[in-house]
């Protein structure tokens, strides 16, 4: 770093911590900042400090939001009987890009991981608890990765949502469309089997 | 299938080197520590994608270098298939199946298939269960990758179970989240232990037959699976429910010890001659003889499976068996290709040596006799 003037060293540091970007992309993203001008400049450090000034957690379903309740939560056009519960906020868009749910979601932010320490308590489950306790809620899907630990919050969540009386369904997993049954893994067969559907 | 070309740049004691092999029956011959098993190494690497010296790939690099690469050239009966490892200090480990870069380690298994015998594996039958465990899984897993991604499953869940094990006290919520991973655990063991039981079935039906040969007909050997949770049938679904009631059972024993005391990480494999465990009361010559019928088996399994035979990898261990062994050996083998190491070319039959291709290595350099 040596060989950077002080102000430039500290940008290629503070870009070089960003996930996907090495030293030489972050050295590259640095000396073109440099030769942009002022103005849009200016427009990019706002963006970065707004984004975390502006962005919280909406207060129902726990996804990243500039208005409280967000604007999924807010559209009387949604149907308030169904949650489907994922991990992250990125899967909201995946979900929503399918333009098929019309239902509310609940975002967990995270999974449960015992190797990484990480129990219930550190994920949104209490939230998800205290909103399904309302009349409202007819239906919780749930729509957490087919891994080990994605699966494991699955049942775990099922077994506390059950007792109260509440539909609880997991979305489908099995062969992927388009995919071929020679090259599936018996795990995956197997669950596919069990998940079939009369036609 | 046949190994053609193998080329090895910053492999171990390697700089660069490419080697071309013709037939069947290939010799390295030269004093200790030349660098005769890491030739045979860097085959069973393209193989599994692992040493089966070492699970830590940064020993494989040569030293002082960052990086290494292994490619072999592999004729199957439907053509030629390439492989190749990319191993790095910095990055992830690379592997290219002709020319394209897979995603999973699991899908390497299948494409190269080789049987590795070396002095280790004479002592397959007297050494810890963990030995026997690694073996079975190795082999299963060039038979049907399916199996190796069950396995990966398996130990993660199972390290994610002991580490609620060791919480128990302190949390509350752990015993309910006990169970969700003990249902986990025990569905993806059942597949595992099926999976294990057919293994040793069709291999104890080939063992026999061999070892019957190898001793002149005078020993019956049986290989038996020894699984730690016994399944009442074969059938996935009662397998899962006699896993789970098994780590029931075992719970409060489980919290105590803060690990998982029963499943497929504590099976095991016996060994019988004539009705009697080898492990216990079989001389040296017969654990030997056990461990070379093994293996011979397992090459005529892998060829039962696929169609096609495994290439033989003999580390060193022809100074470690007696010339009527040895006889037996080169009479079952066939049209395997067979790549040998030794310190000295009388350790082979001379009868024997005349349809072998000598290469001598010194100081990481081969050369073609």
């Amino acid at each position: 770093m040596d060989y950077y003037i002080e102000p430039i060293a500290r940008l290629i540091s503070e870009l070089s911590k960003l996930p996907g970007i090495g030293n030489k992309t972050a050295q590259r993203l640095a000396f073109y900042i440099i030769n942009m001008p002022d103005e849009q400049v200016g427009q990019l450090a706002s963006a970065i400090a707004e984004v975390k000034n502006k962005i919280r957690y909406c207060s129902v379903c726990q996804n990243i939001t500039d208005v409280n309740p967000c604007r999924i939560c807010s559209n009387p056009q949604r149907d308030p009987s169904l949650i489907c519960v994922v991990e992250d906020p990125r899967d909201v868009i995946a979900m929503e890009k399918t333009r098929d749910f019309r239902g509310l979601y609940h975002v967990l932010h995270g999974v449960i991981s015992p190797m990484n320490g990480i129990g219930p308590d550190d994920i949104k489950i209490k939230e998800l608890i205290a909103r399904v306790s309302d009349d409202t809620v007819k239906e919780v899907i749930l729509a957490t990765n087919p891994d080990v630990e994605g699966e494991a919050t699955a049942v775990y969540i099922s077994k506390l949502l059950k007792p109260i009386g509440i539909k609880v369904t997991r979305i489908a997993h099995g062969l992927p469309v388009g995919g071929d049954l020679e090259y599936a893994d018996e795990v995956t067969l197997s669950k596919a089997l069990e998940g079939r559907r009369e036609m | 299938m046949h190994l053609k070309e193998l080329t090895l740049n910053n492999y171990r004691n390697y700089q660069n080197i490419s080697l071309k092999f013709d037939g069947g029956r290939i010799l390295f011959v030269g004093r200790n520590a030349q660098g005769k098993t890491n030739i045979l190494e860097s085959i069973f690497l393209t193989c599994t994608g692992r040493s089966h010296r070492t699970p830590r790939d940064s020993e494989l690099i040569r030293w002082e270098q960052d990086s290494c690469y292994v490619k072999v050239l592999v004729e199957r009966r439907v053509g030629y298939n390439s492989i190749e490892v990319f191993l790095s200090l910095k990055d992830k480990k690379r592997i290219k199946i002709n020319g394209v870069t897979i995603q999973k380690l699991g899908q390497l298994m299948g494409h190269f298939n080789a049987v590795i015998f070396s002095p280790e594996d004479l002592r397959l039958v007297k050494e810890a269960p963990s030995e026997r465990r690694r073996y079975m899984d190795m082999e299963i897993s060039q038979m049907r990758p399916q199996y190796f991604y069950n396995l990966q499953q398996y130990n993660r869940i199972l390290a994610h179970r002991n580490n609620l094990l060791k919480e128990m006290n302190k949390n509350p919520e752990a015993k309910k989240m006990l169970t969700v991973f003990d249902e986990q655990l025990s569905e993806v063991g059942a597949f595992i232990i099926k999976q294990r039981y057919e293994f040793i079935e069709s291999l104890s039906k080939i063992a026999r037959e061999i070892h019957a040969r190898i001793s002149s007909g005078a020993e019956r050997l049986n290989i038996k699976y020894r699984p730690s949770i016994r399944a009442s049938s074969l059938d996935v679904g009662d397998i899962r429910k006699e896993f789970f009631a098994a780590l029931e059972k075992n719970k409060s024993e489980d919290i105590q010890r803060g690990s998982t005391g029963v499943g497929c990480h504590r099976d095991d494999i016996g060994f019988e001659i004539n009705g009697v465990d080898v492990r216990v009361f079989g001389s040296q010559g017969q654990q030997r003889t056990v461990a070379l019928s093994l293996k011979l088996s397992d090459i005529e399994l892998m060829y039962r499976e696929t169609g096609e035979y495994p290439v033989l990898l003999l580390d060193d261990v022809m100074s470690e068996l007696d010339e009527w062994r040895h006889r037996r050996l080169f009479e079952e083998l066939g049209d395997v290709q067979v790549f040998v190491t030794a310190t000295d070319l009388n350790s082979i039959p001379p009868r024997e040596l005349e349809k072998f291709h000598i290469y001598e290595v010194e100081e990481g350099k081969v050369t073609k006799r």
